[in-house]
This record gives C-alpha cells, sequence and structure tokens, in this order.
C-alpha cells in the first residue's frame, strides 16, 4: 500500500468512514457480552419478548432506544428503584451491548 | 474491529478448548458428564442454562424426584387467595424437551466426592465431572421444644411448599372470629427473609375479608428487627388495626416451649393456650445432602467461591441458592436463578472454553401487604473482599403512594412470570 497517499488527510478522513462505516452494519455493541450482561435482566423481563403484569417486554426495541431509556434510569430521570439500580451498575459500553443483544432477539409468538 | 478481533479470539480458545476437552467425545467415549441435585429456583435454572448454552456439548442430568414443582415464592399469595396451585406449579418438561437435560426423577442422597458419583436413592450412582448442589434448606425439627416432624400437620411450618401450604391455608380459614394465631418466626439466617412477615399480613387479610376482626396474629420472634419492619408494621396498622402483634426477644422473654396436643405457646413473658393456628417456622440449614457431603461450615451452609459459586472445599462442586454462604445476598428465589447463572458460566468455562465474565449478581424480594400494596427490597452484588458483597441496595419508603404501591404488585406478579419463564421455559 501506498504509505503517501493513506497519509493524505482527505483519503484518510475516507478510509476512517469506510471503517467506522463497517463497524457500524454490525450491532455497536458486544452481543455476546451482552448475552451475559442480559442475565440480570431476563429474571424479570421474559427473553421470548412476552410481557406479564407490570414488567414490559423488552425484545427487539431500537438500539437507540433501548440506550437512551437505560440512560434515563441511570441519570434516575426514569423512577423506579429497581432500573435505577440495574442501570446505575452499567457502564455505556454495558449498555451497548445489551442494546445489541436484546435488539437482536425476535418476539416470539406465543406456543413456541 | 474490536469487536470482531475478540470474537474470533473467543472462537478460537473455544475451538482450542473443544479440540482438547472435546477429544474423548471424537473417540466415542461419553461426554463431560454435569449433575444438578435439586430442582428449585437454583438447580432448575442452572440445569436450563448450562444445557442451553453448551448445545449438547455436555451430559446434563437434573436430580429431581417431583415430576412438578411447586414455587415456595408467591405460595403467599396463595395462602391469601390471590393465586391457586396451579399458577404456582410448574412441570420440567421443557428443559428435557427443548434444552436436552435429562430428568432423574430420584433423591440424590449422597455426594461420593472422592469417587465423583452421586448416589441416588435406589443405590444407583451417577458419576459427574462437576456436581451442582441446589438442595435448599432443611428445617431444624429439634430448634423448638416440644416440636418436632411428627407435630408438622398440628402445627405447620409451611416453608416447603406443598402439602404442608395446603394444610395451612386450610387451617386458617378454620380459625374462628376471636381466635388467636400464634406464629414463631425463624431465626438468622432463614429462607425468604420478609416471607414470615408477608405471611402475616396475607393471615390478616383472609380474616379480614372473612369479617374475622376479633382474630389476633401473635407473632413470636428470636430476632431484634426483621426485613422491611417500618413497612410491615406500617401496613399492618393500616390495613388490620389491632390484629397483629409483633413480639421481638426483649418482650417475650424467649420461646419456652410449645404443646402441639393443646396448641399452646408458652413464652417467658405469657402463655398462649388453645391457639387456633400455630405456625411454626423453625431455625434452617443446608441440605442434608450438602452438609453430610461435607460442604458445609459450622454455620450450617456452604462456604463458596464469590467469583464463581464454586464450593470453597471441592473444586468439582458449585453450591448455589439457599444452601450456600451468599454474603449480602438473602436466601431468595432471585438470588438463586441470579446464583444459578454464575455457576453455569463458569462451569461453562471449565468444561467447553466458553468465554467467562465476571460475577454479577441481583436479587429483589417484593412482598404484598394488602391487595394492590407491595413494597420491595433488593440490590445489585459482586465479588468482593471474598464474598458477595452488595454494591448498590434499595428499599420501598414508607408514606409511597397508592399508584407507586399498586404498581409495585404488578412488578411482582410480572416477576414472577419472568422468573418461573427463565427458569422452566
Amino acid at each position: 500500500m501506498n504509505k503517501g497517499r493513506l497519509s493524505h488527510p482527505v483519503l484518510l478522513a475516507a478510509a476512517l468512514a469506510a471503517g467506522s462505516g463497517s463497524v457500524e452494519a454490525s450491532p455497536r455493541g458486544d452481543r455476546a457480552f451482552g448475552e451475559y450482561l442480559s442475565a440480570e435482566c431476563v429474571t424479570c423481563h421474559q427473553v421470548t419478548g412476552r410481557a406479564t403484569g407490570g414488567i414490559p417486554p423488552i425484545v427487539a426495541w431500537p438500539e437507540d432506544q433501548f440506550i437512551a431509556v437505560m440512560q434515563s434510569y441511570k441519570a434516575k430521570d426514569r423512577d423506579n428503584n429497581v432500573m435505577q439500580t440495574m442501570a446505575g451498575r452499567l457502564s455505556e459500553d454495558e449498555i451497548a451491548a445489551l442494546a445489541a443483544y436484546f435488539g437482536s432477539l425476535p418476539i416470539q409468538p406465543l406456543g413456541n | 474491529m474490536m469487536i470482531d478481533r475478540r470474537r474470533l479470539l473467543a472462537g478460537s480458545s473455544a475451538f482450542t478448548a473443544a479440540m482438547c476437552l472435546g477429544a474423548p467425545a471424537l473417540l466415542g467415549q461419553a461426554k463431560q458428564r454435569v449433575v444438578v441435585i435439586g430442582g428449585g429456583a437454583g438447580g432448575a435454572t442452572a440445569a436450563k442454562y448450562i444445557a442451553r448454552d453448551s448445545a449438547g456439548a455436555l451430559d446434563v442430568v437434573l436430580v429431581e424426584p417431583a415430576s412438578e414443582f411447586m414455587t415456595c415464592f408467591h405460595s403467599n399469595l396463595y395462602l391469601g387467595g390471590f393465586r391457586d396451585l396451579k399458577s404456582i406449579t410448574h412441570s420440567y418438561d421443557k428443559l428435557t424437551s427443548a434444552y436436552g437435560v435429562r430428568h432423574n426423577r430420584q433423591a440424590a442422597t449422597q455426594i461420593d466426592r472422592d469417587k465423583k458419583e452421586v448416589v441416588l436413592a435406589d443405590g444407583s450412582r451417577l458419576p459427574y465431572d462437576r456436581v451442582v448442589v441446589s438442595p435448599g434448606i432443611d428445617l431444624k425439627y429439634d430448634s423448638i421444644p416440644g416440636w418436632s416432624q411428627e407435630h408438622e400437620e398440628s402445627m405447620p411450618h409451611a416453608w416447603k411448599a406443598g402439602k404442608q401450604t395446603e394444610i395451612l391455608k386450610a387451617r386458617l380459614a378454620a380459625v374462628p372470629d376471636g381466635g388467636t394465631i400464634v406464629m414463631i418466626a425463624p431465626p438468622n439466617p432463614y429462607r425468604c427473609p420478609p416471607g414470615p412477615y408477608e405471611r402475616v399480613s396475607m393471615m390478616a387479610h383472609v380474616l379480614k375479608t372473612a369479617g374475622k376482626t376479633k382474630c389476633k396474629i401473635m407473632v413470636i420472634d428470636p430476632k431484634e428487627s426483621f426485613s422491611k419492619q417500618g413497612l410491615f408494621q406500617a401496613g399492618w396498622e393500616k390495613y388490620y388495626p389491632g390484629m397483629v402483634e409483633w413480639l421481638g426477644p426483649k418482650i417475650h422473654d424467649g420461646l419456652k416451649s410449645v404443646d402441639p396436643r393443646t396448641n399452646t405457646v408458652e413464652t417467658g413473658f405469657e402463655t398462649y393456650k388453645n391457639a387456633a393456628l400455630v405456625n411454626v417456622i423453625p431455625a434452617q440449614w443446608a441440605g442434608r445432602i450438602a452438609r453430610d457431603a461435607g460442604l458445609a461450615n459450622g454455620s450450617g451452609y456452604c462456604a463458596i467461591d464469590p467469583e464463581t459459586m464454586r464450593s470453597s472445599v471441592d473444586a468439582n462442586i458449585y453450591v448455589i441458592g439457599d444452601a450456600c454462604i451468599a454474603g449480602d445476598m438473602p436466601k431468595s428465589a432471585f438470588a438463586a436463578n441470579s446464583q444459578a447463572k454464575v455457576a453455569a458460566l463458569n462451569l461453562r468455562a471449565e468444561l467447553t472454553g466458553a468465554r467467562a465474565f465476571p460475577a454479577r449478581y441481583a436479587n429483589t424480594c417484593w412482598s404484598l401487604i394488602a391487595p394492590d400494596d407491595t413494597v420491595k427490597v433488593g440490590g445489585s452484588y459482586g465479588a468482593k473482599d471474598g464474598k458477595i458483597a452488595a454494591i448498590t441496595t434499595f428499599v420501598s419508603q414508607t408514606g409511597e403512594t397508592e399508584a407507586m404501591r399498586k404498581e409495585q404488585q404488578a412488578e411482582n406478579m410480572g416477576w414472577y412470570a419472568g422468573i418461573t419463564s427463565d427458569m422452566f421455559g
């Protein structure tokens, strides 16, 4: 590869943009890490996406929405001491990993 | 790029491990064997997670004599008339059909740690590479003077769900107006810290609903204080005025004895004769199989490594749930379910080379005080200074709005559906 060409600011920017684009194509968070973290969530939130009583479904959400909701709990802008406790312990990377994992799950129809 | 590299590394290490560990399987020999003892919140979760996430690489046997499991959690709601028995009873069918767990319907009687075998009631033996021990608690039948196992029908404990739960409910229904109920509460540590006090609430609710408001529930407690005490006592005052009296050891001056023939309870302060119902919740310790295997210490419970849930005395054994010493975590179904996942992850990492991550634990316990009035306590936990330590905790406050308490009851019901689906679904 031509070292001189790559160091050109415009081309470098283009290469970085292309690189970040390819990362964007896969989930922003680490899904396997998210699956491990999700163990804490699925005691209440059903992994099938079904919901009972006062525990909402959290699968198949857009990742941005998931992240925004968790950040609101972390900042205590949203009420609920269970969720504030859970979110309060999570780093930004961990929230992103959870968003990637739950976002990738399908809502399973009844009977499965 | 980091993600891809990490995945690649994880994948290659798993592949290498599979090449080494899986060699016998390639030669037609048996898979590595995991035996899970006990099909409750800890054992059912562990069996499911190990079998599901190892995708056939491990042979997972759940040793549990029952064909279905009645949950101790929410059995107070059955007592209070908020649930029927069917709704707290769950089948193991999906663990076998969907995840490949083999359900051996016998009681495990012994763990032969030298031979790495679990001995079953019929004398047969199950060899293991790793065993997950989740037997729950045993009751100390000799901890209440005058009471023993032969009296558990006349003075029920109902601290293990099943026939006892039904006996207690029938006996409660038969209490006449003006009758006295005596509950003997257990000393620490015991299964479900808020459980006795939620039960008192449910008893009072049933009596009140039946118009039997002249009844009295006396709680004889060996503890100076108890879980969510302020919340329960405020609730009893609000909903069941004059019906509940809690007596700590400084007031009752010690439980002297009970007499199951005459339904008498004698304390240093007073003797309660001809009680309409005596609910004896005795002291507890780890299930016998764990103690007999030498896994428990002088406390009667089993020490574990907080990073992995591995037994402190045997590296081939994990102890989870009520039988273990879980530091700051209470003995609850939520805690057992949480510990089971940490054990499952570490066990798979050991045997199949799966990725291991740092231990994280969580717990929440909801308690129903009256219809639509539920309080909760919980926290997030991790390994610290050799034990499972609380990182953040929370508890409901007195004076919360009715709407909030009602929402918390909806959460309670949602949690039950969630955890039972996580265990059995």
